[in-house]
């Protein structure tokens, strides 16, 4: 039985928007598991703190498996520091979103996240070996080699997890480029980055719509959408399909991928409801089939 | 292969290439027909492919495109055609450019600079002192075939010349005295070039006889 | 060897060789396919070509490093098994590798071959460094570009293996080895296929007086006539948010931290690397020797020129880049 998972968010929302977001999805979406935690600015962390045993404690009463994920780029002192604390005090199963999390969690289980470069069934067999449940596949490997990976990994009894909706993380930086983009410095930022609930958009200079800025982050202006490509993933032996969390109505985003999976929607008009979730936004999938990520091919 | 090797005298080196790009230059210059042009040109070809058979291939094994080299300070300039197995060098009139795959532009003695390995060619591209139209990716190849490879080759046409390598001694520098020394050159190699091209040609065949 | 091992690169024989003649004291190369991260048409070296560099730098007693550091992909493990695998039949010094996987299979199957960190595994905190000298038994990391000197210095206190950071070249301003921006308009990225913005993804066109570079399609810059241009990466371009028009993630620049020994010696860096495999031998030759008289210089504590490389630089501009915090 394939799962969905809601991934952590990633923009800077304000707390209580952040709080009921989740508080949403723990009453009304078929989510099955929820990844929690600041995983782009460790600036903003100390913000969601407070909501946070709130959050689980409603996720976890609805039936939904809670994970914490550890930020994506740590270089300072602080930033390991908190790293080091969330994966000793938490009860609560880690997902790894930087390297240097993994050493805190060698035999113990745990999950990779997508931002950990694992694109082939040789780093996942390693992963495996040292304790890894769970691994969430990168952005851009295509359809043939998650079947490959996926693969494996049953063999190994690991579970993949591929992402299928969203703007999808392109880059992290330890510049923040909304801060830079408004003439502010890292220090100093005012957290202009809260400004943009789906992340800054950034166009070309002929106008075209291109990317999306997260703070320190960069991510696609097109919304990932692998709606028809699930009943190939399924196959291929993928068990869990990461939604990013956006603005939008994301407990009828996590209904319509589950109407899909379950048969109970045809993939094809579900896109077009999916665009209409999204005002009309432009969705892509070229990763999936081996193109570039920008581009939506129908299948 | 030489009696003495060539490459024992660098600045040599240095005087050939400009000979032979001089040479090329003053007959752009003249009002000939491009035919009359194509054997020396032929001959480059003739000689990268037996002296550098592994930069030749890696030229020939491209997917086919046709670059051309824009000299805007002379009259005419170059069509390379890569790829598909082969490599031909040939001139052309700048109203018949036509639309070629790429299309690198810069002066002379830029262009030169750049053949020789003695700039880099990023840094030109930077500075906009080189323009590149067009697919970029045939352009990289020969740049990158043409900057891996030591400029022997033009050693060995001088040997192959003779005494024509040595008649010139511009002074040493920048490659704008390749273009500095066109006046004085121009009577000395105008009429000889041609007849010595067949010359050349000749000791050619001797030696990939050996 | 002076105050620092200088690494320099080489993406040809010829490269290879002005690189040892300048000063070098290691030379870094990849192999001719899609293992190595500067995978670009024409470039890079074949078995023999990589036998003959050995040779030379060997006879002057410099090193020669291979970059292998490029992600396995799925299924076909078997060109960076046989990267490393040559690496070690021919003699080279270290394999720089990014992958896990090939970290794995790499790790005590050769002996003399070292194992160097790519900056591609964005290796960026002691614990991470810790887990692959534990894993793996690397011997140098190769530092992202991310950190400030402070960071490195606080960093150098707590890991015990060497440290190399880059100290002059392009510039990557996202972490490496963690960028999609390639192949999302390309498909093609710097993990996978080893390019990033590949050449035959890159257009310029001429709009009236006005240069525009093109990359998969989208424009990602316009010079005017004579403005300095630089590589035409997504990174590097000039995109408009919130209605302004500006270089929203860099600068066309290069790294220029030879001004910075100091502060890199006291942060206990053991090796400089400069980037550029993809240049040409007169770039090599003359960055080269540039680092070579700093390093001596500042080696017999005498003040080091910074100032002759402009020319060579993207956009004619040069950044101290992340080691200053201003940067950020």
């Amino acid at each position: 039985m394939s799962k969905l998972s809601y991934g952590p968010v990633l923009f800077n929302w304000s707390p209580e928007t952040w709080r009921d977001a989740h508080f949403r999805i723990a009453d009304e979406a078929p989510i099955d598991s929820v990844q929690l935690g600041e995983i782009v600015c460790s600036k903003r962390a100390p913000f969601l703190a407070p909501h946070l045993p709130a959050v689980i404690e409603r996720l976890q009463a609805a039936g939904k498996e809670v994970i914490l994920a550890s930020p994506a780029l740590v270089t300072t002192e602080r930033e390991r520091q908190a790293v080091r604390e969330l994966i000793e005090s938490a009860d609560l199963p880690i997902e790894a979103n930087d390297i240097g999390a993994l050493p805190h969690l060698a035999g113990r289980p745990h999950m990779v996240g997508p931002l950990v470069n694992v694109y082939n069934e040789q780093a996942l067999a390693w992963m495996a070996k040292r304790g890894a449940t769970r691994v969430t596949l990168p952005a851009e490997i295509a359809g043939p080699a998650i079947a490959t990976i996926a693969a494996a990994a049953q063999a190994l009894s690991v579970e993949v997890e591929v992402q299928v909706f969203g703007r999808l993380p392109l880059a992290i930086s330890a510049r923040c480029y909304h801060a830079r983009a408004l003439g502010l410095h890292k220090d100093g930022c005012q957290f202009v980055c809260g400004q943009d609930a789906d992340g800054m958009e950034v166009t070309t200079l002929d106008g075209e719509a291109f990317l999306a800025v997260n703070g320190t982050q960069t991510l696609s202006q097109s919304y990932h959408a692998l709606l028809p490509e699930l009943g190939a993933l399924t196959g291929a032996g993928v068990t869990r399909f990461r939604l990013w969390p956006h603005a939008c109505d994301m407990v009828a985003v996590a209904r319509l991928f589950r109407d899909v999976l379950d048969g109970h929607a045809e993939p094809g008009p579900a896109l077009e409801t999916l665009r209409g979730l999204l005002g009309g936004a432009e969705l892509a999938n070229g990763y999936y089939h081996g193109k570039q990520g920008v581009a939506f091919a129908a299948e | 292969m030489m009696d003495d090797d060539p490459r024992a005298e660098p600045e040599r080196d240095d005087r050939i290439l400009e000979t032979m790009a001089a040479r090329l230059a003053l007959l752009l210059a003249r009002p000939l027909p491009p035919a009359l042009l194509q054997p020396p040109l032929d001959l480059v070809m003739t000689i990268l492919k037996r002296r550098h058979p592994g930069a030749f291939e890696r030229l020939t094994e491209l997917p086919e495109a046709e670059i051309v080299v824009d000299p805007i300070d002379m009259p005419m300039a170059f069509r390379l055609r890569l790829g598909g197995g082969e490599m031909r060098l040939s001139v052309c009139r700048r109203d018949d450019i036509g639309e070629p795959a790429a299309l690198v532009r810069g002066d002379f003695a830029v262009l030169l600079d750049l053949m020789e390995g003695r700039t880099d060619g990023d840094a030109l591209f930077f500075s906009r002192e080189l323009t590149v139209i067009g697919d970029t990716s045939p352009v990289v190849a020969l740049r990158n075939a043409v900057d891996g490879e030591d400029i022997d080759m033009l050693a060995d046409i001088a040997a192959m010349l003779g005494p024509f390598g040595r008649l010139v001694r511009p002074a040493r520098g920048a490659a704008s005295r390749a273009r500095s020394s066109l006046v004085g050159l121009h009577d000395l190699l105008l009429g000889p070039a041609l007849r010595r091209v067949e010359g050349v040609e000749r000791r050619l065949t001797r030696l990939e006889g050996r | 060897m002076g105050a620092f091992e200088l690494i320099c690169p080489a993406g040809t024989l010829a490269s290879l060789k002005a690189a040892v003649d300048a000063g070098a004291d290691s030379v870094y190369c990849g192999f001719r396919d899609e293992t190595n991260a500067r995978n670009f048409p024409g470039l890079n070296f074949s078995r023999a070509e990589m036998r003959q560099g050995v040779e030379y730098a060997h006879a002057r007693g410099k090193k020669v490093f291979l970059a292998a550091n490029t992600y396995a992909a799925a299924g076909r493990f078997a060109p960076w098994k046989a990267a490393v695998d040559d690496a070690a039949a021919i003699g080279l010094d270290a394999v720089i590798l990014a992958d896990i996987g090939v970290l794995d299979y790499a790790a005590g199957r050769h002996d003399g071959l070292g194992l160097h960190l790519s900056v591609q595994a964005s290796a960026s905190n002691p614990d991470a460094i810790r887990f692959y000298q534990e894993a793996f038994g690397i011997r140098r990391v190769v530092l992202p570009r991310v950190l400030t000197t402070a960071d490195i210095a606080r960093l150098n206190q707590e890991v015990s293996i060497e440290t190399e950071v880059f100290v002059f070249g392009g510039m990557c301003p996202m972490a490496e080895g963690r960028c999609a921006l390639s192949s999302y308009v390309t498909g093609l990225s710097p993990n996978s296929q080893g390019v990033c913005s590949p050449a035959e993804h890159v257009r310029y066109e001429e709009r009236g007086t006005q240069m525009v570079s093109r990359l998969g399609g989208y424009t990602i810059n316009v010079f005017e006539k004579d403005e300095p241009a630089g590589y035409p990466t997504l990174c590097k371009g000039r995109f408009v948010a919130r209605g302004k028009t500006s270089y929203l993630f860099e600068e066309p620049t290069s790294l220029n931290a030879i001004g910075m020994l100091p502060e890199l010696k006291a942060a206990g860096v053991v090796a400089l690397k400069i980037e550029g495999r993809q240049r040409g031998r007169a770039y090599i030759q003359q960055v080269v020797s540039a680092h070579r008289a700093a390093i001596d210089a500042f080696g017999a504590g005498r003040a080091v020129a910074s100032d002759r490389l402009g020319a060579v630089t993207e956009g004619g501009r040069e950044t101290t880049g992340a080691y200053t915090k201003a940067w950020r």
